[in-house]
């Protein structure tokens, strides 16, 4: 136990000496995770620069203009007259949208003859079209069942009866868990966990292979006394506890600060936290054994870790990615953590629900550990004799 | 002195060239990583949008109006249903991830909608996730709208006694015609690839040269590599980058964009002289910032942790409005601000050049900015 002790501090005086491991470990969580919750501060995207072109200029055309402009996601900035102009102000992105009221439209609508109300969004730009739609489609179904709703009421039909038939089939929707589709609830952890993905294997994957190249191979085997087991414990505990330090950073200062986050869930968030620390420092551990040379490492360490938000699921699902993506996502720790994250944070449900996520996380662990235990104590012991040490060091 | 700095140029390329040659970890980020990634990465947007996403219903009307529900939200490609014969079930298999919501249609649907009353039906997403909640929610939305109107039909062909052609126009006065231009389908991969790709482009030129002038620091060759001068060396170098990522850029638009079937609307050569500007800006840029760093797998760590944030507030997947002004500063100093601009407008919705003279012309301040610190900085370090 002294000797492991022994092995922990050296590990966080490395950790706070050496710039690879502190900017890594604890100079980039706080200014990145910091970054990404400033970028979604305004939670979600309002007043998209909007167009109106009223071919009709009538009651009702004004009417659905004033309805638009109480819509807080669009901004009326210009009014248009042709479809040629509605696309090259779309194409020079100075608008995200337009909508056209037809000539005849109020007349159309009281002498019974539909009217077709058009709706243009760039939808290459998929975030703004989509909120463009929502709003003015809301709107529009709102101005059909109202002209409908009128004519019933003319002919004599009781309101409620009325009602029941402008809008006979009412759906009423909930958006559980994000109601307002809060896009920092969203976005931000997910970013920071696979954020702090990418910190622990990029840091990790030095803690083995750096002793050749600060020239302190020797002094590390001389202090475990020749055992890997001590020596990647050790500097499991090390990083574990650095990773601990950043939870806090995530959980008590940059949550709270940005008023993000599911404050009930924090332990549970913690427990599923510390499984993705112990599986990354088992795949960085395991690198940093199995490759000598630091930049080769780090190389594979950016290859491993970098697909790893998009080949989760987190934006676009995996059920629709090709059946090769979705076995490459699980090779991934985050994948598994990401699921579980979800059910036991997004959505505050019991742990039970994260069982299969567990069990993932910590097969991660039982391969990668005695992996790169075997790996590391063949190094061990032909680190024994002095010279090779220097030799690879040189 | 122009006279030797020409020579010294493809000196200087051939060094470059075999500097990186001899660099696993160059080649590695330089050769390999643009294309694996370019292929790797597409290859998850192939299908270009999500189908299918599973919804759990409980019926407890059992009527034909249920049943018709059922059977449209089943007929979208969108929506998969699954049965369940209570909510408890159906809350169960949503909260263990194997669905994305669940529809309620309670006893009385129907006989409700008989007696010219409102029917109520209940429609819950998980909007934890927000791609699969949003299609849900749009899909079931627009079914109901149709069955209402359907409904409508109904009543007053019946009641009122209208021809069906007369009845429809009675039945929804206002119709929105939705069109979306540039990406019709409105497809989640159509937007995101090409992006994605020049992304892929970008990032791998930032990574490697910044990583091979970290790498002269490193190695003690800075100031040899700067003995032709200073320009000379930021061009020398860059020139290499420039051939390499120019190659990519076309590969990319003749042979990824084909294979994921993505559209190219506007002029290639126009496509070609804007990347042609991005790359010009980049070698600078990513030399400036090489510059600051002695140590090769330092640049590398840090430079691994510039992609997310610098995809993020370019304006591409967040509008660049609704960023915090701070941000937007900061995202008007990255050359990817104005590039995706003009390549989104060239690519998606065919614009010229010529439209586009704005942000053009932010991308060419952007490449003197870089160029003029570049230079200041290798000067300072020149003769320190």
């Amino acid at each position: 136990m002294q000797l492991i002790a022994h092995i922990i501090l050296r590990e966080w005086k490395r950790i706070l000496r050496l710039p690879v491991f502190y900017l890594v470990m604890l100079v980039i969580p706080g200014l990145l995770f910091s970054f990404y919750a400033l970028i979604y501060e305004k939670k979600d995207a309002k007043h998209l620069a909007f167009a109106i072109w009223d071919d009709d200029k009538s009651a009702i055309s004004r009417q659905l203009i004033f309805l638009l402009e109480q819509r807080e996601t669009l901004q009326i900035t210009r009014s248009v007259s042709s479809e040629a102009e509605v696309k090259d102000l779309i194409q020079k992105g100075e608008i995200l949208g337009a909508v056209h009221f037809p000539v005849n439209m109020q007349k159309d609508i009281f002498s019974r003859h539909k009217t077709n109300v058009t709706l243009y969004t760039n939808a290459a730009s998929l975030v703004p079209a989509k909120l463009v739609y929502k709003a003015v489609a809301e709107v529009i179904i709102t101005g059909s069942s109202g002209a409908v709703l009128k004519k019933l009421v003319k002919t004599g039909m009781k309101p409620d009866r009325a009602m029941a038939l402008a809008n006979p089939i009412k759906l009423n929707s909930y958006q559980l868990y994000n109601s307002n589709y809060n896009y920092q609830e969203y976005l931000v952890p997910g970013l920071i966990t696979v954020g702090m993905q990418m910190i622990l294997i990029i840091s990790s994957m030095l803690a083995l292979n750096y002793e050749w190249k600060t020239n302190t191979m020797q002094e590390l085997f001389e202090l475990s006394n020749g055992s890997a087991l001590l020596v990647i414990t050790g500097k499991t505990i090390a990083h574990l506890v650095v990773s601990w330090f950043n939870f806090f950073l995530i959980a008590f200062v940059i949550f709270p600060f940005f008023g993000i986050g599911v404050w009930e869930a924090t332990a549970k968030f913690f427990l599923m936290y510390t499984l993705l620390s112990l599986a990354c420092l088992g795949i960085g551990m395991f690198i940093s054994a199995l490759f000598k040379d630091v930049m080769l490492s780090g190389d594979v360490a950016l290859f491993y870790t970098s697909p790893a938000f998009v080949f989760s699921g987190f934006t676009f699902p995996r059920w629709a990615m090709p059946w090769y993506d979705q076995y490459y996502a699980t090779i991934m720790p985050y994948t598994p953590f990401l699921d579980a994250f979800f059910k036991v944070y997004y959505m505050n449900l019991p742990m039970r629900y994260a069982q299969a996520d567990i069990y993932k996380l910590l097969l991660f662990c039982i391969v990668m550990f005695p992996t790169a235990l075997i790996l590391f104590q063949r190094q061990f012991n032909t680190s024994k004799n002095e010279q090779e040490v220097q030799a690879v060091a040189n | 002195m122009s006279k030797k700095s020409r020579p010294s140029l493809i000196k200087l390329f051939l060094r470059e060239a075999s500097l990186v040659a001899k660099d696993h970890s160059l080649l590695l980020t330089l050769l390999i990583a643009p294309l694996l990634y370019a292929f790797f990465y597409g290859s998850i947007y192939i299908n270009k949008e999500e189908e299918n996403v599973k919804l759990a219903v409980v019926d407890d009307d059992q009527s034909r109006l249920s049943r018709l529900l059922q059977q449209n939200i089943d007929n979208s490609p969108m929506v998969e249903l699954i049965h369940f014969p209570n909510l408890e079930a159906a809350k169960e298999y949503m909260y263990q991830g194997d669905c994305q919501g669940y529809f309620y249609i309670p006893k009385g649907t129907q006989t409700n909608l008989l007696s010219l009353k409102q029917s109520n039906v209940v429609l819950a997403v998980n909007a934890a996730r927000f791609l699969p909640s949003s299609d849900l929610l749009a899909s079931v939305q627009q079914i109901c709208l149709t069955i209402g109107a359907g409904v409508r039909l109904q009543y007053f062909e019946k009641t009122e006694g209208l021809s069906t052609a007369m009845a429809m126009q009675n039945v929804m006065p206002i119709n929105l015609d939705y069109r979306p231009l540039f990406n019709e389908r409105s497809s989640y991969g159509a937007f995101l690839l090409p992006a994605l790709l020049a992304l892929i482009l970008q990032q791998t030129l930032l990574i490697g040269l910044s990583e091979s002038v970290a790498g002269e620091r490193q190695h003690g060759t800075f100031k040899e590599w700067l003995g032709g001068g200073v320009s000379t060396a930021i061009w020398g170098k860059g020139l290499f980058y420039l051939f390499v990522f120019g190659a990519y850029g076309f590969f990319f638009l003749n042979v990824n964009f084909k294979l994921l079937d993505l559209p190219m609307r506007g002029s290639g050569f126009q496509l070609g002289v804007l990347l042609f500007v991005l790359l010009l800006t980049l070698i600078p840029m990513a030399q400036f910032i090489g510059s600051l760093f002695k140590s090769q797998l330092l640049c590398l760590q840090i430079m691994a942790f510039s992609t997310y944030p610098i995809f993020l507030i370019t304006g591409y997947t967040w509008p660049f409005e609704s960023l915090p002004l701070v941000v937007q500063w900061m995202s008007m100093l990255l050359p990817t601000t104005p590039f995706i601009k003009v390549y989104t407008a060239i690519v998606q919705s065919g614009a010229s050049l010529a439209s586009m003279m704005g942000p053009m012309l932010h991308l060419l301040l952007l490449w003197l900015f870089y160029s003029s610190i570049c230079y200041m900085r290798f000067r300072k370090l020149r003769f320190s």
